[in-house]
């Protein structure tokens, strides 16, 4: 078996089984779907009646859906590093590392799988955000932008995950960077409110943010139409899901030392 | 099939394994006895190719380990010592992962898998969620885990830590199956005097990163030469006199103990008795037993192995986490 073949088909059986793990317990997708559904309701409900933010001929609560999208994504993205910590914990990772696939294909397929995870949540909230009468734009290229666009911000957000794992080494530490980092980066995009409306310093982060060009694509996708910066929003996440990854990988063999 | 050649690994100043070197023949179970901290757990990840040895050799069937890493992984299984099967999978599906991580083909994954369940016991369990286990069966099918790769060297991190006592006695029968059925060159590592004692065909004795002696479980015995007489005595004498005496002593001393060696124990006890009386040391009680490996343990270590508390903790740990995964 070459190189290459033994790299995919590790990647793919990470993969699947991260997956069959959530389908034997699907509760927690309900579970974890109730947050967006509050900020959705609660929040996009209350905030749309003030109409104070300029979201142009669209609704606060068209204009929030694809912000709360992206947020149920690093939510997700970012337990996977915990997740990480925890199966080095038990003697899980040591025996993963004992297999003869590329010690790399385990962290790949960790990051897809977050990806793919990330899908059934979208899915979800989607399905919810349609049930409450929020109008989104749909057709096969926007589903499968939204696709592409979901999987890459999982992949990006758990493998900055993974790497801070790899740094922190404990759960405990894990569990406080993943609130600390979390909410920042939720607040420091355009998630909930248009960029324009931010002070200059916030706006710096904003634009250093991977998290600014998954919202700005997903609400191209799903709300505007608009597609003019698609492929910078896209070039952006692959460049950030790139460079992380290489991060990830070089430095998760940390974890076990 | 396993070759070490002065093996050694730094962690900054720590020096965990001293270099090492010891062989294991084809169909061997072999055990690093010793208690935590010794140096086994590193010993078994240099094998497995999980961290890189400071310098020395390691060849597993031939394979330099240092060159050729993935394929030492490929004919190994590991079983560390922590619990390494999800919880939140089946136990089919436990197995069904690592037939695909070791690259059994597609066609011979099914008969595999279910061989390894039937022969650990555990095929009428096969589609319960694994976290519905017990301690034992988990422990079971963590080696099942690795049959289905059928490899030719087990490597057994403490395989019955934290188990209830039938557990642990059917991990042993299953592991001298593995040796008798299969072939399989097993490596454990244990700091359980009786589990080296039953399972071992050769020991090596672990302490501080290195290897006292080795050898197998009936030799290392009888090298020690005899019965092994206990005496307490609160007179700080003791000891010395014993030695001035010219009776061959186990280790100095603790809490009043002096442990000798002495081949018929039972016609000599009289005779050191009443020698200490003549030094007029006082004997507060006298134990006789035939020469354990703890005893070669502690001749050759200069501790008793059960002294020290962190196997407990460890034990303990183990048992903690199987819980936790239960629940």
């Amino acid at each position: 078996m070459t190189a290459a073949t033994r790299m995919i088909s590790g990647i793919l059986t990470i993969t699947e089984f991260e997956l069959r793990k959530v389908f034997h317990d699907s509760s927690q997708v309900f579970v974890r779907a109730i947050q967006p559904l509050l900020w959705l309701v609660v929040f996009g409900g209350v905030f749309g009646r003030l109409r104070v933010l300029p979201t142009g001929s669209y609704s606060y609560l068209q204009f929030l859906t694809p912000g709360v999208l992206a947020q149920s994504v690093i939510f997700i993205a970012v337990f996977y590093g915990i997740t990480l910590v925890w199966e080095r914990d038990f003697g899980l990772l040591n025996k993963l590392l004992s297999t003869p696939i590329p010690h790399s294909s385990i962290i790949l397929g960790k990051t897809f799988a977050a990806g793919a995870r990330s899908i059934l949540q979208a899915v979800l909230i989607f399905l919810l955000a349609l049930a409450i009468g929020i109008q989104l734009h749909i057709d096969v290229v926007s589903v499968l932008g939204v696709v592409l666009v979901i999987v890459l911000s999982g992949m990006c957000f758990s493998s900055l995950s993974i790497f801070l794992a790899s740094m922190l080494k404990t759960r405990e530490r894990m569990m406080g960077i993943g609130q600390a980092i979390t909410m920042p980066l939720f607040f420091a995009s355009s998630a909930i409110y248009p960029m324009d409306l931010m002070p200059t310093w916030l706006k710096v982060v904003a634009i250093a943010n991977p998290l600014s060009y998954t919202v700005d694509a997903l609400r191209a996708l799903l709300v505007t139409g608009d597609y003019s910066h698609l492929p910078r929003d896209l070039a952006v996440l692959t460049l950030a899901t790139t460079a992380l990854i290489c991060l990830a990988t070089t430095s998760f063999k940390r974890i076990v030392d | 099939m396993i070759e070490v050649i002065s093996l050694t690994k730094r962690f900054g100043n720590f020096t965990a394994v001293d270099s090492v070197s010891f062989r294991v023949e084809k169909g061997e179970v072999f055990g690093l006895l010793g208690p935590n901290g010794a140096g086994k757990t590193t010993t078994i990840r240099c094998l497995l190719t999980l961290i890189k040895p400071t310098s020395g050799q390691v060849r597993v069937s031939g394979i330099d380990a240092l060159r050729d890493p993935q394929q030492v992984r490929q004919l190994c299984g590991y079983v560390p010592q922590e619990v390494s099967v999800d919880g939140d999978l089946t136990g089919y599906e436990n197995l069904l992962l690592y037939a695909r991580l070791y690259q059994v083909p597609r066609k011979l994954r099914k008969k595999r898998i279910q061989e390894a369940l039937e022969f650990m016991g555990l095929a009428d369990r096969a589609n319960s969620l694994v976290k519905t286990y017990s301690g034992g069966m988990m422990r079971r099918l963590e080696i099942a885990q690795v049959l289905v790769n059928q490899p030719r060297v087990l490597f057994l991190d403490e395989p019955s830590i934290g188990l209830d006592p039938a557990a642990k006695r059917m991990i042993w029968d299953y592991i001298v199956r593995l040796r008798d059925d299969f072939d399989t060159t097993i490596l454990l590592t244990t700091h359980d005097m009786l589990e080296a004692d039953e399972l071992c065909d050769r020991i090596a004795i672990m302490n501080l990163g290195k290897i006292a002696v080795t050898g197998s479980p009936q030799e290392l015995k009888t090298h020690l030469g005899g019965d092994v007489v206990s005496i307490t005595s609160k007179d700080s004498n003791c000891f010395g006199v014993l030695q001035r005496l010219g009776y061959r002593l186990l280790s100095p001393s603790h809490d009043g103990v002096c442990d000798l060696v002495v081949q018929n124990g039972e016609q000599e006890i009289p005779r050191i008795l009443d020698e200490l009386k003549q030094h007029g040391i006082t004997t507060n009680s006298v134990s006789l037993k035939r020469a354990t490996l703890d005893d070669v343990f502690l001749k050759y270590a200069g501790v008793r192995i059960e002294e020290g508390d962190t196997t407990w903790k460890h034990a303990r740990l183990t048992r903690r986490t199987i819980r936790k995964l239960r629940q």
